[in-house]
């Protein structure tokens, strides 16, 4: 106060301290393939943010950013308030335990009782080594039921993993993942090995638990509906480029669907890259080039027009 | 045993379904060493002079001997059962021993645990030297740097089974499930705790599963270790033999025969319910434990146990298998300690050891031939290489012949099959020093009492692995062969076969391997070949003299064990 200056600075500040991730111009190589190209978007706590494209248009690359699975080949990722690509070794390792991970295939260790599973969640903190339940110590293992108990499957923890349902090894591993007492909740399909009514308790859960603690959460998903339904904003990715981040409120299923759209584009594109391939000379290249702007102009004005 | 050899032109047109290769010259130079092979196989066989006229008259022999020696004594009941104990005790402390070595070791050879190439090729170079080099000969060594008593051998049989164990840990670690290892990387966790939490826990059952078998395979083994005087059934045995006191010697070996039976049975169990499902093996134990033992009984599902609250669920239930589980944890650490407390060993020894270690090593050094000649030396050699080929060469035929007729799809009708089956696995439950062992006393022929044993024990092996692969190859071109109107002989000559002989040879060349190991320690009790001499050095404490022999080994398994490499990896 006082400082007419300083005025919009607490403002401003706050809202730089709700955008937990921010990532910007983030382009990812493999080899001569770019899964990413120039990336930007942000997320702020409570936010549920669905990352949707067809398969291969770089979700889960992008995901694997966010929490330093991946180094970016140039382009910035902040997360929570750090520069991915400044931290290495234990600092990296501090951050990853704050942004818990949620896997299409759940990544249980099969042979453990699904309580070990949940507590293995906390070995960031424990540091060390731990085998078996006892190693970690009895405030921890109540810690490990409570989540268990959030997540609706206290009866099952002494359960090997493996026995249980797909729907129920989802919600081990949110329990896991909730046991980081994570900011950030990164999930990679996490519904998509799960029949329609588990994914509805799965993606319910993870909406309440991002609510009631204030998380930020990331989720792919392959389901426009259940993106449309459960999502707060959507990311729509093609070809690792963004082509879409609207509120859900504003959007139409139409829209969310144009970002799987131009199926016909994205053959006749491989396609004139297969010729491309076979007559690879400086002066013919310029000129599928510009073919396939033109192919691709004109497929686009043909979907308008009716 | 070629491919070439044994594919019938024309056969090749109708099995469309086996799979196609390229010809490539890796493969052509293959197959020419293979028929060389083949060939010098059949030399030696010849040069052993295996008649079948021999083998009648040492019948004859056989039954003179029986008469003789006046049927079979065994030791007073007391001694008996403390040398059992002591035997099994040192024995399990030394494969122990070997597995908590083979961790190390295991981690730095597999390609996805390794700090590095150079870490990974010095994982694998101990792998392959610790098994390269004859328990027998850490023995010798090590009665040298201990006092007498259980520690050489615990030593001996503990590093020279680093070698397999430390492979078969790899080979767990590098098939593990990724997944579990970068979700705790995702949260966090460090390296080591990525090992322990997401590795670890896949890979225990199949390590449970390998040091179980090892254990059988250094029960076996150390019969021979009593003959360069580590405490146990094996040497009594070898002083009985040497004191020509044939029926005694007899008594223990039979005693060791069932015992390593026996071995074999308890195993499978406690495999069976450390890893919590029923053996699927093939073998006696297995067979065993299937018939005898009854279903678990059904795990109470926990939903009736009813936690009120996560308070209530800290105290974790007393279900039928947990139960089980720290009953099994219990008993398997009682035995640990039984263990350690029969084999009395020298702790102290440990600290004096070191100060031991440059006097002996001097005495390794430089390798000599000593009094021998190098031809005398070589030619022992060829002989040790000799009987490893002749029977390994008549192993193949007996195990086509058998391992086919165990196979489902080959058999005439189930009960031949089982007949096979049956006989394998008794075969396999044979402890081949011991089976060479009374044929030497039996027949008093050397060379070749070791080749007929390596070669029937080795039917047990190869005939399990052609029966399985045969059972598992594509039915397609055999059910096209039969469609054509070809007799049984015919479909298997011309469909069954030729899609089996890739892994045929593969199993052929490990045979080999193993089989050039178990040639030389056969020489040891009289089997003929270089045992023979190396044991007169240790005894004679020419130690230049075992070091050079042992040099020679080493180069032969080596050689060996490349060339089956190679074999494996082009015809795969
Ligand atoms: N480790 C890698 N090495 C090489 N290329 C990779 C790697 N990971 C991803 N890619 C490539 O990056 C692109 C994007 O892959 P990504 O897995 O991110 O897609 P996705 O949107 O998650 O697809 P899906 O819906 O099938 O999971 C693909 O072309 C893929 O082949
Ligand atoms: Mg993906």
């Amino acid at each position: 106060m006082g400082h007419p200056q300083s005025l919009p600075l607490p403002a401003t500040a706050g809202i730089e301290r709700d955008r937990t991730v921010k990532v910007a111009f983030l382009t990812k190589l493999f080899g001569e393939n770019k899964a990413l190209d120039g990336v930007g978007f942000e997320a702020g706590r409570g936010e549920l943010v669905v990352l949707l494209g067809r398969s291969g248009s770089g979700k889960s690359t992008l995901l694997r950013h966010l929490n330093g699975l991946e180094v970016p080949t140039s382009g910035q990722v902040q997360v929570l308030g750090e520069d991915l690509s400044s931290l290495t070794g234990s600092s990296l390792r501090r951050l990853r335990s704050r942004v818990g991970f949620i896997f299409q295939q759940f990544e249980l260790v099969p042979s453990l009782t699904v309580l070990e599973n949940v507590l293995t969640g906390s070995l960031a903190v424990v540091r060390g080594p731990r085998l078996g339940l006892f190693g970690y110590g009895k405030a921890r293992r109540l810690t490990a039921l409570e989540h268990l108990e959030t997540v609706g499957l206290l009866q099952l923890a002494y359960q090997r993993a493996d026995t249980l349902s797909g729907g129920q090894q989802q919600r081990v591993a949110i329990a896991r993942a909730l046991m980081q007492e994570p900011e950030i909740l990164l999930a990679d399909e996490p519904v998509a090995s799960l029949d329609p009514e588990s994914s509805d308790q799965v993606m319910n859960l993870i909406r309440d638990i991002a609510r009631s603690k204030g998380l930020t959460v990331v989720c792919s998903l392959h389901q426009v509906d259940l993106a449309l339904s459960w999502a707060d904003r959507i990311v729509g990715l093609r070809h690792g480029k963004v082509v879409l981040n609207t509120l859900t409120e504003n959007m139409t299923r139409e829209e969310a669907m144009g970002i799987y759209g131009q199926v016909e584009v994205a053959t006749i594109t491989s396609e004139f890259q297969a010729i491309a391939e076979e007559l690879d000379t400086p002066g013919h290249r310029e000129r599928i080039a510009r073919d396939l702007a033109t192919a691709a102009a004109t497929t686009r004005a043909g979907r308008k027009a009716p | 045993m070629t491919a070439t050899a044994l594919t019938p032109g024309p056969v090749r047109g109708i099995a469309a379904g086996a799979p196609k290769r390229k010809i490539s010259p890796e493969r052509i130079s293959a197959s020419i060493t293979l028929v060389v092979i083949l060939v010098i196989a059949i030399q030696a066989l010849v040069a052993i002079d295996i008649s079948i006229p021999k083998m009648f008259e040492s019948m004859d022999n056989a039954e003179r001997f029986f008469i003789r020696v006046g049927g079979v004594t065994f030791p007073p009941l007391g001694e008996l059962l403390y040398l059992t104990a002591l035997t099994v005790g040192l024995v399990l402390c030394g494969t122990l021993l070997a597995a908590v070595l083979s961790v190390p070791v295991a981690i730095l050879s597999a390609s996805n645990t390794t700090p590095g190439p150079a870490w990974r090729w010095a994982g694998r170079f101990v792998g392959v030297l610790t098994r390269a080099v004859p328990d027998v000969v850490l023995a010798m060594v090590f009665v040298l740097m201990f006092s007498l008593g259980a520690l050489p051998g615990i030593m001996a049989i503990g590093i020279h089974s680093v070698g397999m164990i430390s492979k078969m840990f790899a080979d767990a670690i590098e098939q593990v499930d990724e997944g579990p290892r970068l979700a705790i990387r995702a949260a966090g966790g460090t390296k080591t705790q990525e090992f322990v939490s997401g590795i670890f826990p896949q890979v225990m059952p199949s390590w449970v599963a390998t040091v179980l078998h090892r254990n059988d395979i250094n029960l076996r083994g150390s019969v021979i270790l009593g003959y360069v005087g580590i405490i146990g059934l094996g040497r009594e045995m070898s002083y009985a033999f040497k004191a020509m006191d044939y029926s005694l010697g007899m008594g223990y070996a039979i005693v060791i025969f069932a015992l390593c039976v026996l071995m074999e049975v308890v195993s499978s169990s406690v495999r069976s319910v450390m890893l919590g499902h029923a053996p699927t093996g093939r073998g006696m134990g297995d067979r065993l434990v299937r018939r005898f033992g009854k279903k678990s009984p059904r795990e109470t599902m926990a939903n009736a146990v009813g936690f009120a609250s996560p308070a209530q669920a800290l105290v974790r239930p007393w279900t039928n298998a947990r139960r089980r589980n720290v009953v099994w944890g219990i008993t398997s650490v009682l035995v640990v300690i039984g263990s350690v407390v029969i084999s009395d060993i020298q702790w102290r020894d440990f600290i004096t050891f070191w100060g031991k270690v440059p006097a002996i090593a001097v005495q390794f050094w430089p390798p000599t031939f000593g009094s021998y000649e190098y031809g005398t030396m070589l030619d022992a050699m060829w002989k040790t290489i000799a009987i490893a080929l002749a029977a390994t060469f008549l192993t193949l035929l007996g195990s086509v012949v058998i391992g086919s007729l165990a196979a489902r799809n080959v058999a005439p009708n189930g009960f031949i099959r089982s007949a096979s089956r049956f006989i394998l696995v008794v075969i396999r439950g044979i402890p081949e020093v011991i089976l060479a062992i009374m044929l030497i006393v039996v027949t008093g022929l050397g060379g070749q009492a070791g080749t007929l044993a390596l070669a029937i024990c080795g039917v047990g092996l190869l005939g399990k692995l052609i029966a399985d692969s045969s059972e598992e190859v594509n039915p397609g071109p055999e059910r096209a062969l039969t469609a054509t109107g070809a007799t049984r002989l015919q479909v298997f000559a011309g469909a069954t076969f030729p899609q089996g002989v890739q892994s045929l040879i593969g199993h052929t060349f490990y045979l080999l391997d193993t089989n050039v190991r178990a040639a030389t320690i056969l020489g040891i009790v009289g089997g003929g070949g270089i045992g023979y001499y190396l044991l007169n050095a240790g005894q004679g404490s020419k130690y230049g003299v075992v070091t050079a022999i042992v040099l020679m080994i080493l180069a032969t398994v080596l050689v060996v064990e490349g060339l089956a490499m190679w074999m494996r990896r082009v015809f795969r």
